[in-house]
């Protein structure tokens, strides 16, 4: 079943549905740019999609994939390294299916990053720049948006979450078009664990039901009553993006593109009825139908057992209870399917995936026997879009506290995305965007 | 070629070894679930999604399948359930703050709680259970960079004792059934191994070595073995030895994860949460021969 804001579009049970979308000043913007588009990919583009993997709250790399099995015990934590497929590195038994699957990516060991908290460190993350000074530089999905343009009814730049992916209640400044302009920030896509597809920004207004949708004078005089209770300054994104969110829901092709349904149970099955299972598979669904830039966020909601929170990875308590009950479960099962699925699809041929946190967590266990946030070192995944895969880059110390070789930081993170996404340094220079940044060298 | 048929019937006989069935589904809507527990013999207690951001404690009935929650109206996140006294009394943890969780001992029948507050900042109880005769909760708490196990008196909460010291990082506590035991995982050797100690923390044994992990050990009902979880085989199974840590046997065998074993009031069966084609659901396994 596809559920937009409340609007089912499909139903076996045949039931009356009410419908339609709601339109506030918070919306995403990117969406059906049409008339705004100025360029298609670029025909040098090795990723014609870049999926980005946003592992929020930010994991433990002692406890995932740079395990330090002979420092000592108050830094390498209980669980046992088991081999991978690549010779010589080792992962935490708490990932054996994406130890198998080690040669599908090259691991990063050597990110490094200067904001130690959430908010910060999570714009520096997806932007490559800290929130201070001002003005907060776009998430790379907004650069990638932004360079490719409007192609057809889809998003250029979705973020599945149900929601902006916040700090309590503080969100991501990073999270959207910052100097490129709201109308580059991300179009929001939630998943349930049943595969329900929900979009935010699009609720109910009442009396509208799906034969009237088709009405578009009708549609417009619903939207111009919801018009009213916005300020003026949010006018023009607000028509633009009315007209998008009415393109989506009445261009069958791209509104199956969000219809988990359609997909055999068989491949539902293997992602695994999680939220971010489903959210994956919704994530491949996306590339398959072209969208540029998806980032798949763990979390916001993904099911939480960190209590009174709802934050991902960030296992300040239970951390080694949360890595093997819940958070490595999932991952482990999800994100191999998605990587399986991808390959047999021949999807990672122009495909870039990229799997990380904002930063990493304290190599030296803390006082309630888990892990605070760590910034100067972390790891990454990175697979598809013609990388060679299977190789480890970086080396962190003996505790993993500090990268042993070149620091990989940020900005070189989204200059590598933007570089095989075809936006190259004079495209980079023209948008100014990414100032100084290099590509991570021996990646690509 | 003969090697080779014999060879496969006897990778088909470990394959389908005693505990091969699968085992009886109890739920089916598929979401994560957690920590199943006994209220009485007829009732199940667990953790389940409300929603994505909302754990609440769910009772299962036995008899029409019904799951139902246990409390009304929760906005906090429950977590941990155990039970007594057929189910009179309860003890779980709650939310009670960013990254922290407050111990429960509540009287179902009068709806009376005792709430213990974890630490200050991030703080929080893990694993509370009862002793067998009611009187006492033992717990997990971490601080001072270790998590130990600790006992309060089920009536008031107080006189708090801890059991184990210095040891790094301890959980899963859970009593034998004449209260004179303690099983529990610790992480004292490397990595999370089981081990029992007499109930005042004292003639700690060591019950299983392997360099995976071995967790959530629980007694049987008659306390002569001891079932719990182990990655030991690539994924998590269940596995029963004695309670000495002898005659260990495996009882689960599926690609995908069988954890949190709980015994049936019965002693002749384990509940469950059992992996099945990505979704999460409570099943009850026969277990019998735990003696031939």
């Amino acid at each position: 079943m596809l559920d937009i804001g409340s609007f089912e579009a499909r139903t076996c049970s045949g039931r009356s549905r009410r419908s339609f979308l709601q339109l506030g000043a918070s919306l995403p913007l990117a969406m059906g740019l049409g008339q705004m588009g100025e360029a298609v990919a670029s025909e040098a583009a090795r990723a014609k999609s870049v999926l980005f993997v946003f592992l929020w709250g930010a994991p433990s790399h002692l406890d995932t994939f740079d395990p330090k099995p002979n420092a000592p015990a108050e830094y390498r934590g209980p669980f046992c390294s088991i081999p991978t497929r690549t010779p010589g590195v080792h992962f935490t038994e708490l990932l054996p299916k994406l130890a198998q699957r080690s040669d599908r990516y090259t691991l990063i060991r050597s990110h490094t990053q200067t904001a130690p908290g959430h908010p910060d460190g999570g714009t520096v993350a997806l932007t490559g720049f800290e929130e201070n000074p001002k003005p907060v530089q776009p998430n790379f999905g907004s650069i990638v948006a932004k360079h490719r343009g409007q192609t057809g009814s889809l998003p250029t730049f979705v973020s599945i979450a149900r929601g902006v992916v916040m700090d309590g209640g503080r969100r991501i400044e990073g999270y959207g078009g910052g100097t490129l302009g709201s109308a580059y920030d991300p179009f929001l896509v939630g998943a349930s664990e049943s595969g329900q597809v929900e979009i935010p920004a699009l609720k109910l207004l009442d009396g509208l039901v799906p034969g009237r949708v088709n009405d578009r004078r009708e549609l417009m005089k619903q939207l111009d009553r919801a018009e009213r209770t916005l300020d003026q300054s949010g006018m023009v994104d607000w028509q633009r993006s009315y007209q998008a969110a009415y393109d989506l829901l009445m261009n069958p092709k791209a509104r199956d593109a969000f219809d988990l349904t359609q997909e055999e149970p068989r491949t539902r099955q293997r992602y695994g009825q999680t939220v971010f299972g489903q959210s994956s598979l919704l994530a491949r669904r996306l590339v398959e139908v072209g969208v540029p830039y998806i980032q798949l966020n763990y979390s916001r909601h993904v099911e939480a057992i960190t209590p009174g929170f709802e934050f991902g990875w960030d296992t300040h308590i239970y951390n080694f209870d949360l890595l093997q009950d819940l958070h490595c479960p999932v991952l482990d099962r999800a994100f191999s399917a998605l990587l399986d699925d991808m390959e047999e699809r021949g999807l990672l041929d122009d495909t870039l995936v990229v799997c990380m946190g904002e930063f990493g967590r304290t190599p030296k266990i803390n006082n309630r026997a888990a892990r605070d946030h760590w910034p100067r070192c972390y790891f990454s995944m990175w697979s598809g879009a013609g990388i060679t895969p299977g190789r480890v880059i970086g080396e962190s110390d003996r505790l993993g506290e500090d990268p042993l070789t070149d620091r990989i930081t940020p900005k070189m993170v989204g200059t590598t995305i933007a570089e095989l996404a075809g936006i190259n340094a004079q495209a980079r220079a023209e948008m100014n965007i990414l100032d100084g940044g290099n590509v991570i060298e021996g990646l690509i | 070629m003969r090697f080779n048929v014999v060879l496969w019937f006897l990778l088909l006989a470990l394959a389908t070894s005693t505990y091969a069935a699968e085992p009886k589904r109890l739920t089916h809507d598929g979401r994560m679930k957690f920590n199943p527990s006994f209220i009485n013999e007829n009732e199940i207690g667990f953790v389940d999604f409300e929603k994505p951001t909302l754990t609440i404690i769910k009772r299962l009935n036995l008899k029409d399948g019904r799951v139902t929650p246990l409390h009304e109206n929760v906005d906090k996140q429950e977590l941990e359930p155990a039970f007594w006294g057929d189910g009179r009394h309860s003890v779980f943890h709650r939310a009670s703050g960013t990254l922290q969780t407050s111990l429960v001992i509540r009287d179902e029948k009068e709806n009376e709680n005792i709430e213990l507050p974890p630490g200050s900042g991030f703080s929080g109880y893990r694993c509370p259970t009862f002793s067998p005769d009611g009187t006492l909760i033992v717990f997990s708490f971490a601080d001072e960079g270790q998590q130990n196990l600790f006992t309060v008196n089920r009536k008031d909460g107080k006189d708090r004792k801890q059991l184990t010291k210095l040891t790094r990082i301890n959980n899963w506590p859970d009593y034998s059934p004449d209260g004179k035991r303690i099983v529990f995982g610790s992480t004292r050797d490397g990595n999370f191994e089981l081990y029992s100690m007499k109930s005042d923390g004292t003639d700690v044994v060591r019950l299983t070595e392997n360099r995976f992990q071995d967790v959530r050990p629980k007694f049987s009902p008659d306390g002569r073995h001891i079932a719990f979880v182990s990655t030991r085989d690539g994924n998590h199974e269940v596995y029963v030895m004695k309670s000495d840590g002898s005659e260990l046997q495996r009882v689960t065998r599926h690609e995908e994860r069988d954890d949190y074993p709980q015994w049936h009031p019965d002693g002749k069966h384990l509940v469950m949460v059992c992996e099945r084609k990505g979704s999460h659901d409570l099943y009850l396994l026969p277990i019998t021969d735990l003696d031939n």
